[in-house]
Parts: C-alpha cells; structure tokens; sequence
C-alpha cells in the first residue's frame, strides 16, 4: 500500500512543508483550510484545498468529523496532522482508521500510552531507561508532601496529561505545597480535562535535550541525533540546536540508544520524540516525556542529517521500509532554528496579528526558511503566533550563531510586531555565543533585562 | 586566517571579563557579534533598510478586520458618549467571551454595577487571553457583543451610564 493523495489536516508553515513533502514524492495533496485561511499559502499551493469551517479552530482545524468528511470527499488515502491541533488526539488517528484513511503518524494506542505521563515514565522504567526521583499519580496535597519529603526541595508539580507548561509548578519548600498542589490541580483540570497530578525532582541546572526517532513498523528504528532546546520562554522553546553541544560523547551515545530502546520497546512507527532533562553537574539524563508528532524544531536535525524527516513519515506511512540503517545516516555541523513569532517583546510578548506590509527574509547559503507568510499576507488573529522557523547550518556552534546573527540582521519586516529584535538580542548575548545557559537561562535573562519600550519603539508606537 | 571554534571560544573567554556592552569579532568569513547591553528592539545594523516605520499607511478602509492599529493606544476610550453613556470599546481585535469559562456566569449583564477596576470579558488574540477592563464606573445600560463573536479594534463592547452622575441625583 503506497500513499497518494495525502489530506494535509494543518495550516501555517507546517501544512506547506508537508505540501512540499508530497510534491517531492509526487504525492497529491489537499489542503485542509478554514475561513480566516482562504488566502493561505498552503491553501493556493495544494492540488486543492477544501474549506472545513469558520476561523474558529474548534469548528475547523480542531473538528474531526469536518476534517475526516472533506478528507473522505477528496478521496485522500492518507492523512498528515501537522503539529499542534489535532496532531496528538487519539481520535483523529481512530476516525482515520475507520475511515480507511493512513494516518500519517503513530498508532492511536502510542498516541494515548504516551499521552499521559506518568504511563510514559512507567514504561521508559520498565525498559530500563532511567527517569527522574518522583512519583506515580498522587492523590492529594497531603501524599504529595510525603513524597516530596523523600524526593527533596525543590520539587516539580506536574500535570499527567500536560503540555505547554499548564499545570507545572516548581515548589521550593514545604509551606508553599498545599497551594501550589490545589492551583496546578485547577489548571491541568480546565486545559485537559484531567487534574492527574505527579511530582517529579527538580532540577536547577538543566538542560532540555531531545532525541529525534524513526520507526518505520518493520521492526526498524533508527535516531536522528539529538536537539539542544534549552532556550524556553513559559515552557515554549525559543531556539533549538542540533546537536547537544553539552553532551559528552559517551553521554550522547547513550541517551539516543536510551530513545531507540522507549520507540522499539513499545512498538513505535513513524516519526517521534523523546524528551530528557539532563543534570549538568551531575551529567546525569532522565526521561521527560515522549513527543508522537512531527515536532516545530525537526529541521534542525535534517540540516545536519541531510535526511528529509517528513518525507520518511509519507514513506512509512506507505509501508516502506526505513530509506536508510543506523550506519547509514551521518552527521555533519551544526544547526540552529529561531522561531519567529508575531509578537511585540517589548510589549510583554504581546500578539501583533494584521497585515504584514514587507517580509524581506534572508537568503544565502546555509540559510533556510520555513514559512507561509508573505510581502501583503495578513496575519490571523485567530490562531498561534508563529510565523517563520529561520534555520542556519555551520560547520561548527560558532559559525551556526555567527550565522544565525547575520541572518536575523538581515530579516526585515514591516506592517506587524515580530520576535525578530528579541532574537537578535538572545543570540548576541555572550552566555549564548558561548553556550553557557540552562533552560532557566532565558526566563533569568529577561527578568534582569527589561524589553520595555526604548525610545525607538515608542517613536513608533 | 581561520581560527577553530576553540580559539574563538578562547578569546570570549578573555575578554569576558572585560568592560564592554557590544562588540564584533570578524574573523575570515566568522562574523561574531557579542552582547552585554541592553535591548534594542529596532536593529542596529539596518541603517540600509528603509525603517519600517508602521505609523503611516492608515490600514486599508476594505480591509475587514482593523488589526495591529500601530497608531493609538485605547485608553481614550471614554472619551465618546454614546446615546449618553459611556463606551466600551475593545482594546484589540479578536475573539470575545463573556465568561471565564464555557458554561460559567457572565462577567456582567445588563444593570450590573461596575468600577473601574471590574473585568468585563475576555479577548482572545493568537491563543493569548486578554481581560478587557472597564475603566468606567456606573451600570452596564447596554450590552453590544455577544459570546464568541469576532470583535474589531475600538468596537464597542458595552455602553456604561456613568455613575457620578447616577450619586448626584440619589444625594
């Protein structure tokens, strides 16, 4: 069973790449778009676009009986969530297998297993791999303060079902428990609909590393390196890398052989990430949680691996094999990605939505662009804030950020607030050029420097 | 000449310790800028680029929604009276609701007291909720936005009857 008409269930700069994907493949693609999204990009650059709902995601990009009936009109075989959205819902994998639609993606057994944490921590137990002092699902504040008493202060709240930072909470000492315990409670209640909490220890001087994986249900797995997203701003990443500049070589081999083990162990297909914090003084790495989706940071690590990772998806999703073995798939450089976003940091990050009047992006080599916007595109109000992934490749860290520099200096757009001067000045700030943070080095960094408005934006404003 | 990245890393670490808030260390093809300083949020180096000054173009008359005005701030607001109230007006574009949660009571209906300071509904822009503010005080005297709709820059969400006048009369 090969995939040939694949319904892009998505928007923004993910659904054009995977757009891009297909047309690489000679793939027939049909986009997916609601209302606000007419004049999209992905929407004029697909075979055909079918229109699934107002601009509200919750009637369109996040309605599965839409998305499943237009997929089942346009007579698409096979089905590509993107990230975001639908991407992680066990039942849109569901409805396309009733459907006969290929999910281009996990089975809905891993998306569910680990969707939630503390089954996902279990597992990565039972198969060896190590996961951090913590615990299973606790009750209430009463049992979280016994376990936090053996795990040590500071201690991490966390949601079962999380994402995004809802329902995380670092408590520092005993007294600020009990609230701390009832607030992530409400918060992971009102986003999931499940207020599962866990505790976990928490690690002061961390740094978020990931592992890229590549099943393709045959029984092949493979890594595709790692990926360095320390840099977070409230649990969103900021910048990624690959590969894990702080990781000795030993250290390295050992965390991608930790993720090959999760991904083949519970029997995963398709693409996928596993999530590890690593201790820095301890030089110690425990399991965070799994990721089953194709990930916003995935072309760092095909700008060092060459590999194209949303065409093996199509592939896999197809029933082929694994276009290359573990031996086979080398890695050469470095590679840093900006996430752009429409916003004003000198306005606390405040949305900057409308038209964009000049979108001037680099171009050169080693440069690349991820993007569906345009001199004249305006910008929804209605959904997230990303508008472009600039990409650099070096030969090494420092050439990547000198790069990555020149690059953002040379990124002009006009009409609309964007991130392009906050990223300006997280990447020239000497701990960066250096590689010296941790993942609360950015939240540090911003609350020491003020964003507020210089005399230059207000000029403007 | 090239230098290696320990080389370059060498001399970062030298002049670490060094007074400086902004330097660039251009070494071959290797363009390093290093930062101590502050933020800027225009760049620096884009003295080639016509400065994208948002102010001038007043936004489109055909275009429908009036996102990102650069121009005004909304706090003038009550500036306007309408049919002898006070307005209202959303202080961004985006989505309106009128609970803090599917299913819960409204912020405030019809005839409800309000201060200044009282959170009349929420505005969602790229996933970003937004309290909208008062900023009046008096009694609700219309209700203009409904739950969920789409809303406009400056639209007017309520109109308040202003309470000053309101004690007067009661003394």
């Amino acid at each position: 069973m090969t995939v040939s008409r694949v319904f892009v269930a998505n928007r923004g700069e993910i659904a054009l790449r995977v757009i891009n994907a297909c047309r690489a493949l000679g793939v027939e693609t049909v986009a997916a778009y609601s209302e606000a999204d007419k004049d999209s990009l992905p929407a004029r650059a697909a075979d055909r676009a079918v229109l699934i709902g107002p601009a509200r995601a919750a009637d369109s990009y996040l309605n599965i009986e839409s998305i499943i009936a237009a997929a089942k009109k346009t007579k698409a075989d096979a089905l590509h969530p993107g990230y975001g959205f639908l991407a992680e819902r066990p039942e849109l994998a569901e409805a396309c297998a009733k459907n006969r639609i290929k999910f281009i993606g996990p089975s809905a057994e891993s998306i569910r297993q680990m969707g939630n944490k503390i089954v996902a921590r279990s597992l990565a137990k039972k198969f060896g791999v190590p996961v951090g002092a913590g615990s299973e699902k606790i009750r209430n504040a009463k049992e979280a303060a016994k376990i936090a008493a053996t795990i040590g202060y500071p201690v991490l709240i966390k949601a079962a079902a999380g994402g995004g930072g809802r329902g995380m909470k670092i408590v520092s000492a005993p007294r600020e428990l009990q609230r701390s315990f009832e607030t992530a409670a409400a918060e992971a209640g009102a986003a999931f609909g499940d207020p599962t909490l866990y505790l976990e220890r928490y690690i002061a001087n961390a740094r978020h590393i990931e592992v890229q994986i590549l099943g393709d249900g045959h029984g092949n797995v493979v890594h595709v390196g790692e990926r360095d997203c320390s840099l977070q701003r409230r649990h969103q990443k900021v910048v990624e890398e690959a590969p894990a500049a702080a990781l000795a070589p030993a250290l390295r081999a050992e965390i991608q052989a930790a993720a090959v083990t999760i991904a083949k162990k519970s029997g995963y297909e398709n693409a996928g990430t596993i999530e590890f914090i690593l201790d820095q003084d301890a030089e110690k790495y425990y399991f965070l949680e799994m990721n089953t989706r194709i990930q916003v940071e995935h072309p760092v690590s095909e700008m060092i691996s060459g590999m194209d990772l949303v065409q093996e998806q199509i592939r896999i999703a197809g029933g082929a094999k694994l276009s290359l073995t573990q031996a086979g798939i080398k890695f050469s450089g470095h590679a840093i990605e900006c996430r752009i976003n429409a916003e004003s940091a000198a306005h606390g990050f405040r949305p900057s939505p409308g038209l964009i009047s000049a979108w001037r992006p680099p171009i050169g080599e080693n440069i690349r662009l991820d993007s569906h916007c345009y001199s004249g595109y305006r910008v929804p109000p209605y959904y997230d804030s990303l508008l472009a992934k600039l990409i650099v490749h070096g030969r090494n860290r420092i050439e990547a950020v000198g790069r990555m520099q020149q690059a953002l200096e040379n990124f002009h757009v006009a009409g609309i607030d964007t991130t392009i001067p906050f990223l300006r000045f997280v990447t020239q700030r000497l701990e960066y050029v250096k590689g010296d943070v941790n993942t609360r080095w950015l939240e540090a960094l911003l609350a020491a420097t003020p964003l507020g408005a210089s005399e230059v934006e207000s000029a403007s404003a | 000449m090239e230098l290696t990245q320990d080389e370059v890393l060498k001399i970062l670490d030298l002049i670490e310790k060094s007074n400086f808030d902004y330097m660039q260390l251009q070494v071959g093809e290797l363009k390093l800028t290093v930062s101590k300083g502050n933020y800027v949020p225009q760049s620096i180096a884009a003295s080639d680029q016509p400065q994208p000054v948002a102010k001038p173009q007043t936004p489109a008359k055909e275009s429908k929604p009036k996102e990102k005005t650069p121009a005004p701030k909304p706090k003038a607001a009550a500036k306007i009276n309408v049919a002898g109230g006070v307005p209202i007006n959303a202080p961004m574009v985006g989505t309106f609701y009128a609970a803090p949660e599917p299913g819960a009571a409204p912020f405030v209906k019809l005839g409800a007291k309000i201060d200044e300071e009282t959170t009349v509904g929420l505005i969602e822009v790229m996933k970003v909720f937004n309290a909208v503010q008062s900023r009046v005080n008096g009694v609700i005297a219309d209700v203009r936005v409904q739950n969920g709709q789409f809303v406009e820059y400056g639209q007017t969400l309520f109109v308040v009857k202003p309470e000053t006048a309101a004690k007067k009369k009661s003394r």
